[in-house]
C-alpha cells in the first residue's frame, strides 16, 4: 500500500500525464489550477515539499503554486457557474 | 391485478396528428384523436363497454369478444377494441342482441372459473367479477360438471407472486405484458382450444422460467391468476400513495397501496414520466427489508470497536455526537473531521448533511458516493458541454435511431429504463455494444447489436479515439454543427490529434484487442445512421480514465452533430436513486449546491449570509484523501449518513486501516452495515417508506418521496440531522422537508422554481427550473451548449498503472446483477435472495481449463491488493483473459481485492480493471475468516437496562 | 431416442432459414423431418438460433398438432375424425382401427410399430372416410381398407 506522500505524487504525476498531450506548458497550467480546485489544503502542503519526486510537468505545476498562487481557470471543469447561472452540473 | 382506484381506458392513446374524428356513441357526439379505438372513445366520455382482454397499457388483441358494439352500416358485432373510429361513425354500445351475446360469451368463461368470490384474494379488486356484474350474468346454464380447469396446481415458486390457472380466463394479458411492456417474452400460450393454458417458457415453473419477475404480468392480469403472495396474505388494499422508488438511478414512481400503515403492495404508477407505469423486481416486491428483523431502531454508542453497542436515548446519542465532534475540532482542529451524504437518502437530507459539516463542523469536508460513481461524468461533461446534467429524459430513446452502450449493462442496472431501450430497438433502431462482457443487450430475443466491440478492460479511450479517427478522417463529421455550436479552433486541434495514424482502430487493435473492420462499421453507423444517443455507465467512469473516456464520449456527440434535440445526447446511466441529487445539493468537497465552487466569494457570501457563519473557501477532502489522512492521524471524524464505505469502497484493507484510526465514526443506517464495525456511534435511519422528500433521477427529474408510515425508528433521517446540528448549537428549526426545499431553491439558481406545490402541481420538474424555464428542462442544450461553444478535448489514452503479468494474469471487472442493488444491504434482506443468492465468478471456459476448475468450484481471487473465495461460474458472456463479479454480499469482499488506482481527475476508483490470478480453493480466505470474526464480534450489543421506575 | 448431436442438427437447420423472417415454423419443420420429432431439447436450441425466447418456440409448438413431442411409431396412421367423415360413418372405421391396431387414438402401440392419430380434416370431405397412412391418403375407406391399412403397417 502507497503511503500518503506516495499516493499525492502519484495523483500529481497522473493528472499531469493525462494533460501531457496538450504540451509542457499548457499541461502544467492545467495541473497547477487542477490542484488548487480540487485539493484540500493539507495536501497542497504536502505535495509542496515533494517536488524532487515529481516528473516534470507535475514539478513546474506546483512552481507555479507556489510562485504565483492559482492560476486562472485553465479547462472548463474549473471554470464555475456564477451565482445566478442555471444548468451548471458537475454530478457524479 | 386492477388498479385499484385507476380508470383504465381499454386501449392506448393516440398522437393528435391532425383533426380530431368526430362520431357518435349511444347518441352523443364525441371527438377524438384519429386512430383511437371506439372503445377508448366511449371510455373518455364516461361509457365503459364491458372488456376483460383489453388493458390501456397493451396493444389491443381482440379475444375476449365481450366488447363487442353495433356500428350503423356495418354487418356483426365488432370488437370496440381493436376497431378504430371513423368520421361520422355512429355506434351503439348497449342493445338487447349486444347484451345476450356479452353475456352468453361471460358464461362460458363462468363456467370454467372457481365460484368462490368471498374467499377469493382479489374479492374487490376483480375485472372478471366486476364484469360479470356488468353484463348482468345471473347463472350458467351449463353448470359447473363439464371438464374444466379447476384442479390445475399453483406455481408458488415465485416469492412474490402466484400463478393459479385455475383462476385463469387466458385472456394473454400477461404474456403481452411480457412481450410488450418487460420484453423478456418468457410467457406464452401453451397449446390451443380447450388444453391451452399460460406457461411461463417451456410450461415449466415460473422461478426457473425466463421470467425475471418485474410483475408486469401480475399487473395486467384482470382477475387473481397471478396476484401478490401479500395480497394474499393482507387482503386488498385500501388507499394508495404515490411515491418515488428508492433503487436505482431511473427514479420509478410508485402507487404505494396500503390498508392502514400496512404496505401491502408497490405498483407502478401509470402517470410516472420516468417509467411510464413499469417496473423491476427491486422496486416493485423488494421493499421488505423495511420491516426486517435486522434493522437496527435505537440508537447506540460505544467507547471503542472492541466494545459491544449500548443502546442508549436518542438525547444521549446526539449529545454524545455533538460533543465528540467538538471535542475532536478542538484537540486535532476544524479540518480533523467530516461526514459522507447518502445518494440513498433525499435531496432535503443531503442537503442538511453537507450543510452541517460547511456551517457546523466549519470546513470542506463532505463527500458522497458518486466519489466513487459518477465523478468523471462530472468533470468530463462540464468540460466539454460546460454541464454534467445527462442531455435527455428517458422519453427520448423513443426516438433514437443507433442507440451506443458503452460500459453499461442496463438490463440489469437500469431495468425499467432498459425495456424502453429494448422496445425502440426491436422497433428497428440499431444498436453498438461497446463492453467487455457479452452482456444480454448484445443479444437476446428479438434485441441484437449491429456491432459489440469487446474490448480490453482499461481500453475506452483508444477505442472511442480510434472511432473518432474513422469519423473524421473518413469525413463522418458535421461540419455545419460544429461550425455553429462548437469551438471550430479546438475542433481542429482535436481532429488533428484523432487523424494520427497510430490512432486509427488498425493500429490501436493491439492495444484494444477490437476488430479494427467491425470497429470502423460502428463508428460509420452512429455518425451517419440518423439519430444517434450514447447511454453509458460505471464502465465508462470506473477507471483510471474515468474523465477521459467521458470526454471522448462527449467528443463524438458533437462531431457528428447528436446533442441538442430528442432522440440524441449523451446520457449517463446514474446507479443510485438520488446520486444526482446528492450532487445537485453540494455533497463533493469543492462546492456547494448548484455546482459553485466554495472559492467563489460571490456564492460563498450568498451562504454565508443566510446561514451566518463565515465558510471556508478550500476544497475539502475526498473519500480517500480523508482515508489517507486518518491513517497519517490528521483526520480524526467522520459523520455517514447511508453509506457503507467498506463494503462498496475500494481496497477493502485501506478502507478498515483509515476507519480503524478514527476517534469517532458516526454511523446513520438501517442496518449494521459493514462500516459499522468500525463505529463508535450508530443512529437509526428511516426508510423511503417513512419520510417526506424529493429524490432527483437520471434525467434530473425531482419527484416526490412520500410518507406512508410512521419511520420504527421513530424519527425521519432530516430530523436526525437537525437534532445533531441543534445540539451543535446551530438554531436549525425546519418543520417539514419542504421548508428545506424552499431554503435550496432560495440558494440554487437551478433550483429556483422547484417548490413543494408545483411538484404537487406538476408531479416532476427536470431541472434546471428556472423564470426562464418554470417547469423545468428536458433536453438540454437546445439552442446551444449550456457554457456558449461546446469544447473539444484532446483525450490522450493513458494505460492504467493496473498491469497483468505472470502472477496476476487476467483482468477481473466488477458489476451488479438484476436482483440486488449495490452492496445488497436492502435486496440481500429480501426474498431476492432466491435469484443470487451468492457473489459468482465468471470466467471463460477457456481459462477455466487451463487452472483445471470446474463449474461451481470454490476458487481463490487473489489479486496485488487481496485475497478472497468465492464460487466459479463457467461461461462465455466474458472473453478469454477476463473475469467478473459482483460486490452484493459482504462474505465475499470484492472490494478486498480492488486497487487503490483511480481516475486522474477525481479519483474515481478503477474497480472494472484489476490484475488478478484465480486458482482452486478449499474455502474461505484468511482475511474472510479473520473479518468475519471481526465483524462478529463488532455487531454484539449488550442488553439494554431499563431504568427503575 | 434424442439424438446426440441434436445441438449440431439444429444449428445446422437453423442456419438455413435464419435469414428469412418467420424463421421458427420452416425450422420446426425441418428439425421434425430430420429428427421424426420435436424434442423438447430442441426448443432451447432453436431459441437459440433465432434468438428467440423459448417461450416463443414453446407456444409454437404446443399450438401446432402437427409437431410432436414424442417419437413417432415406425407408421403413422391418421384417421379424419372431422364432420364431414363422421357423417360418413369414420365412428366405426375408428373402432375397427383401434381393435386391430392394438393402440386407441392419439397413442403409439407399446411396441413402436403404429402411432394412430387424429386429425380434424384433410381437405377430402367428398370421399370420406379419410386416412393418411405414412402420409399417403387413403379415400372411402371400409372394412376392406382396414384390412390393408393394418398390413402395410405390420410390416
Amino acid at each position: 500500500m502507497m503511503s500518503t506522500d506516495q499516493r499525492l505524487a502519484y495523483m500529481a504525476d497522473q493528472i499531469a500525464r493525462n494533460f501531457a498531450a496538450i504540451g509542457h506548458d499548457k499541461a502544467a497550467m492545467a495541473t497547477a489550477d487542477h490542484i488548487a480546485k480540487f485539493w484540500d489544503p493539507r495536501m497542497k502542503a504536502r505535495i509542496a515539499g515533494l517536488t524532487d519526486s515529481l516528473g516534470p510537468v507535475a514539478a513546474r505545476a506546483i512552481a507555479i503554486l507556489q510562485e504565483k498562487g492559482a492560476p486562472p481557470p485553465q479547462t472548463h471543469a474549473t471554470e464555475y457557474a456564477d451565482v445566478a447561472g442555471a444548468g451548471h452540473d458537475d454530478a457524479g | 391485478m386492477g388498479w385499484i382506484g385507476e380508470i383504465d381506458l381499454g386501449t392506448k392513446p393516440m398522437p393528435v396528428t391532425g383533426p380530431l374524428v368526430s362520431l357518435t356513441i349511444d347518441g352523443q357526439p364525441v371527438d377524438v384523436p384519429a386512430g383511437t379505438s371506439i372503445m377508448r372513445a366511449a371510455a373518455l366520455m364516461g361509457t365503459n363497454i364491458p372488456k376483460l382482454c383489453a388493458t390501456d397499457t397493451l396493444e389491443s388483441f381482440g379475444s375476449c369478444r365481450i366488447c363487442l358494439v353495433e356500428i350503423d352500416g356495418r354487418a356483426g358485432y365488432p370488437a370496440s377494441c381493436t376497431t378504430p373510429v371513423t368520421p361520422g361513425m355512429v355506434v351503439r354500445t348497449q342493445t338487447d342482441k349486444l347484451a345476450k351475446l356479452r353475456k352468453g360469451v361471460m358464461e362460458l368463461y363462468i363456467s370454467d372459473h372457481p365460484l368462490d368470490c368471498l374467499t377469493c384474494s382479489a374479492n374487490g379488486d376483480c375485472e372478471l367479477q366486476d364484469q360479470a356484474g356488468a353484463v348482468g350474468l345471473r347463472d350458467v346454464r351449463y353448470g359447473y360438471d363439464g371438464a374444466n380447469h379447476l384442479d390445475a396446481a399453483k406455481d408458488e415458486s415465485n416469492p412474490y407472486f402466484t400463478f393459479d390457472p385455475a383462476k385463469c380466463i387466458v385472456c394473454s394479458r400477461c404474456v403481452r405484458a411480457c412481450d410488450e411492456v418487460q420484453g423478456t417474452l418468457a410467457l406464452t400460450v401453451d397449446g390451443r382450444g380447450f388444453s391451452s393454458h399460460i406457461a411461463a417458457s417451456q410450461d415449466e415453473d415460473f422461478l426457473s422460467s425466463e421470467c425475471v419477475s418485474c410483475g408486469a404480468c401480475v399487473q395486467a392480469c384482470p382477475t387473481s391468476a397471478l396476484i401478490e403472495k401479500e395480497v394474499i396474505k393482507v387482503g386488498t388494499p385500501d388507499k394508495a400513495v404515490i411515491t418515488t422508488c428508492a433503487y436505482c438511478g431511473v427514479g420509478c414512481t410508485f402507487r404505494a397501496e396500503m390498508r392502514g400503515e400496512q404496505l401491502v403492495r408497490m405498483v407502478p404508477w401509470k402517470d410516472g414520466k420516468a417509467n411510464r407505469g413499469h417496473s423491476c423486481v427491486k422496486g416493485r416486491f423488494a421493499w421488505g427489508y423495511a420491516n426486517h428483523k435486522e434493522r437496527i431502531l435505537n440508537p447506540m454508542i460505544r467507547a471503542s470497536v472492541h466494545e459491544p453497542w449500548r443502546e442508549v436515548s436518542w438525547e444521549e446519542a446526539i449529545a454524545h455526537t455533538a460533543s465528540e465532534f467538538r471535542r475532536i475540532q478542538s484537540t486535532y482542529g476544524t479540518r480533523a473531521v467530516g461526514g459522507i451524504t447518502s445518494s440513498r437518502c433525499t435531496n432535503e437530507e443531503t442537503f442538511l448533511v453537507q450543510k452541517l459539516i460547511r456551517q457546523g463542523f466549519g470546513n470542506n469536508n463532505v463527500d458522497t458516493c458518486a466519489r466513487v460513481c459518477h465523478s468523471p461524468t462530472g468533470y468530463g461533461l462540464k468540460t466539454t458541454f460546460g454541464t454534467s446534467a445527462g442531455t435527455q429524459d428517458f422519453d427520448s430513446v423513443q426516438h433514437s435511431d443507433v442507440i451506443l452502450v458503452i460500459g453499461a449493462n442496463p438490463t440489469d442496472g437500469h431495468p425499467v429504463f432498459a425495456s424502453r431501450m429494448k422496445r425502440r430497438l426491436r422497433q428497428g433502431a440499431k444498436l453498438i455494444v461497446i463492453d467487455p462482457r457479452r452482456t444480454d443487450l448484445v443479444r437476446s430475443p428479438h434485441i441484437e447489436a449491429a456491432h459489440h466491440l469487446s474490448l480490453r478492460p482499461g481500453t475506452n479511450v483508444a477505442v472511442l479515439t480510434a472511432m473518432a479517427h474513422v469519423i473524421v478522417t473518413e469525413g463522418l463529421f458535421d461540419e455545419a454543427y460544429i461550425r455553429e455550436r462548437c469551438d471550430w479552433d479546438e475542433y481542429e486541434d482535436w481532429a488533428a490529434f484523432v487523424s494520427e495514424d497510430h490512432r486509427s482502430p488498425e493500429a490501436s487493435a493491439e492495444i484494444t484487442g477490437v476488430d479494427p473492420d467491425e470497429l470502423r462499421k460502428a463508428a460509420r453507423l452512429y455518425a451517419t445512421g440518423g439519430n444517434g444517443a450514447i447511454y453509458y455507465g460505471l464502465g465508462v467512469t470506473e477507471h483510471s480514465q474515468g474523465s477521459s473516456t467521458v470526454m471522448a464520449i462527449a467528443n463524438l456527440a458533437m462531431a457528428t452533430g447528436n446533442v441538442g434535440r430528442e432522440g440524441v445526447g449523451v446520457n449517463p446511466l446514474r446507479g443510485q436513486n438520488n446520486v444526482q441529487g446528492a450532487c445537485d445539493m453540494g455533497s463533493f468537497p469543492h462546492e456547494f449546491s448548484g455546482y459553485r465552487h466554495v472559492s467563489d466569494p460571490e456564492a460563498r457570501a450568498m451562504f454565508e449570509d443566510a446561514w451566518g457563519v463565515p465558510l471556508d473557501d478550500e476544497p475539502g477532502l475526498r473519500i480517500p484523501n480523508m482515508l489517507d489522512a486518518a491513517t497519517d492521524g490528521a483526520f480524526k471524524a467522520l459523520f455517514i449518513q447511508g453509506e457503507d464505505i467498506l463494503q462498496s469502497d475500494p481496497n477493502t484493507a485501506h478502507v478498515a486501516a483509515g476507519l480503524a484510526a478514527m476517534e469517532c465514526v458516526v454511523v446513520q443506517d438501517l442496518f449494521l452495515n459493514e462500516t459499522a464495525n468500525y463505529a463508535h456511534v450508530f443512529l437509526p435511519g428511516s426508510t423511503f417508506l417513512e419520510k417526506d422528500g424529493t429524490f432527483t433521477n437520471a434525467e434530473r427529474r425531482i419527484q416526490r418521496v412520500r410518507k406512508v408510515m410512521s419511520p420504527l425508528n421513530g424519527f425521519a433521517d432530516w430530523e436526525i440531522v437537525q437534532m445533531v446540528a441543534q445540539a451543535m448549537g446551530l438554531g436549525w428549526n425546519y418543520t417539514h422537508p419542504s421548508e428545506i426545499m424552499d431554503e435550496i431553491a432560495a440558494l440554487t439558481p437551478s433550483f429556483a422554481n422547484v417548490h413543494y406545490d408545483a411538484l404537487e402541481e406538476h408531479g416532476s420538474l427536470q431541472w434546471p427550473a428556472t423564470a426562464a424555464a418554470p417547469l423545468g428542462t428536458p433536453t438540454m442544450h437546445l439552442d446551444g451548449f449550456v457554457r456558449g461553444k461546446g469544447r473539444f478535448v484532446v483525450t490522450d489514452y493513458v494505460a492504467t498503472d493496473e498491469k497483468t503479468g505472470p502472477r496476476f494474469p487476467l483482468l477481473l471487472t466488477t458489476g451488479r446483477i438484476l436482483s440486488h442493488y449495490n452492496v445488497g444491504a436492502q435486496t440481500r434482506r429480501t426474498d431476492n435472495v432466491a435469484w443470487h443468492p451468492e457473489d459468482l465468478l465468471e470466467i471463460h471456459p477457456h481459462d477455466a481449463e487451463n487452472r483445471g476448475l470446474h463449474d461451481g468450484q470454490w476458487v481463490s481471487l487473489r489479486s496485488r491488493a487481496g485475497e478472497t473465495t468465492l464460487r466459479a461460474l463457467v461461461t462465455e458472456r466474458v472473453a478469454p483473459g477476463v473475469v467478473y463479479t459482483t460486490f452484493h454480499h459482504p462474505t465475499t469482499q470484492a472490494n478486498v481485492i480492488t486497487t487503490d488506482f483511480s481516475d486522474w481527475a477525481t479519483n474515481c476508483p478503477e474497480y472494472k480493471v484489476t490484475a488478478v490470478q484465480v486458482s482452486p480453493s478449499n474455502g474461505p480466505s484468511d482475511w474472510q475468516e479473520s473479518y468475519e470474526a471481526q465483524a462478529k464480534r463488532s455487531r454484539r450489543i449488550e442488553p439494554r437496562l431499563e431504568p427503575a421506575e | 431416442m434424442i439424438p446426440d448431436d441434436l445441438d449440431t442438427i439444429v444449428g445446422r437447420l437453423a442456419e438455413r432459414f435464419s435469414a428469412q423472417r418467420g424463421a421458427l415454423l420452416p425450422l420446426l419443420h425441418a428439425i421434425q423431418e430430420e429428427v421424426g420429432w420435436v424434442p423438447d431439447a430442441a426448443t432451447p436450441l432453436g431459441a437459440r438460433a433465432l434468438n428467440l425466447s423459448r417461450a416463443e418456440v414453446h407456444g409454437v409448438v404446443t399450438f401446432y398438432h402437427d409437431f410432436r413431442r414424442e417419437p413417432a411409431g415406425r407408421h403413422v396412421v391418421k384417421l379424419c375424425l372431422a364432420e364431414a367423415c363422421k357423417a360418413r360413418g369414420v365412428g366405426a372405421i375408428e373402432a375397427a382401427l383401434a381393435d386391430r391396431l392394438g393402440v386407441g387414438i392419439d397413442k403409439t402401440r407399446a411396441d413402436g410399430q403404429v402411432s394412430f392419430e387424429a386429425v380434424y380434416c384433410l381437405g377430402l370431405c367428398a370421399t370420406g372416410p379419410n386416412a393418411l397412412v405414412d402420409d399417403r391418403p387413403v379415400s372411402r375407406l371400409d372394412a376392406r381398407k382396414v384390412d390393408r391399412i393394418v398390413a402395410q403397417v405390420s410390416a
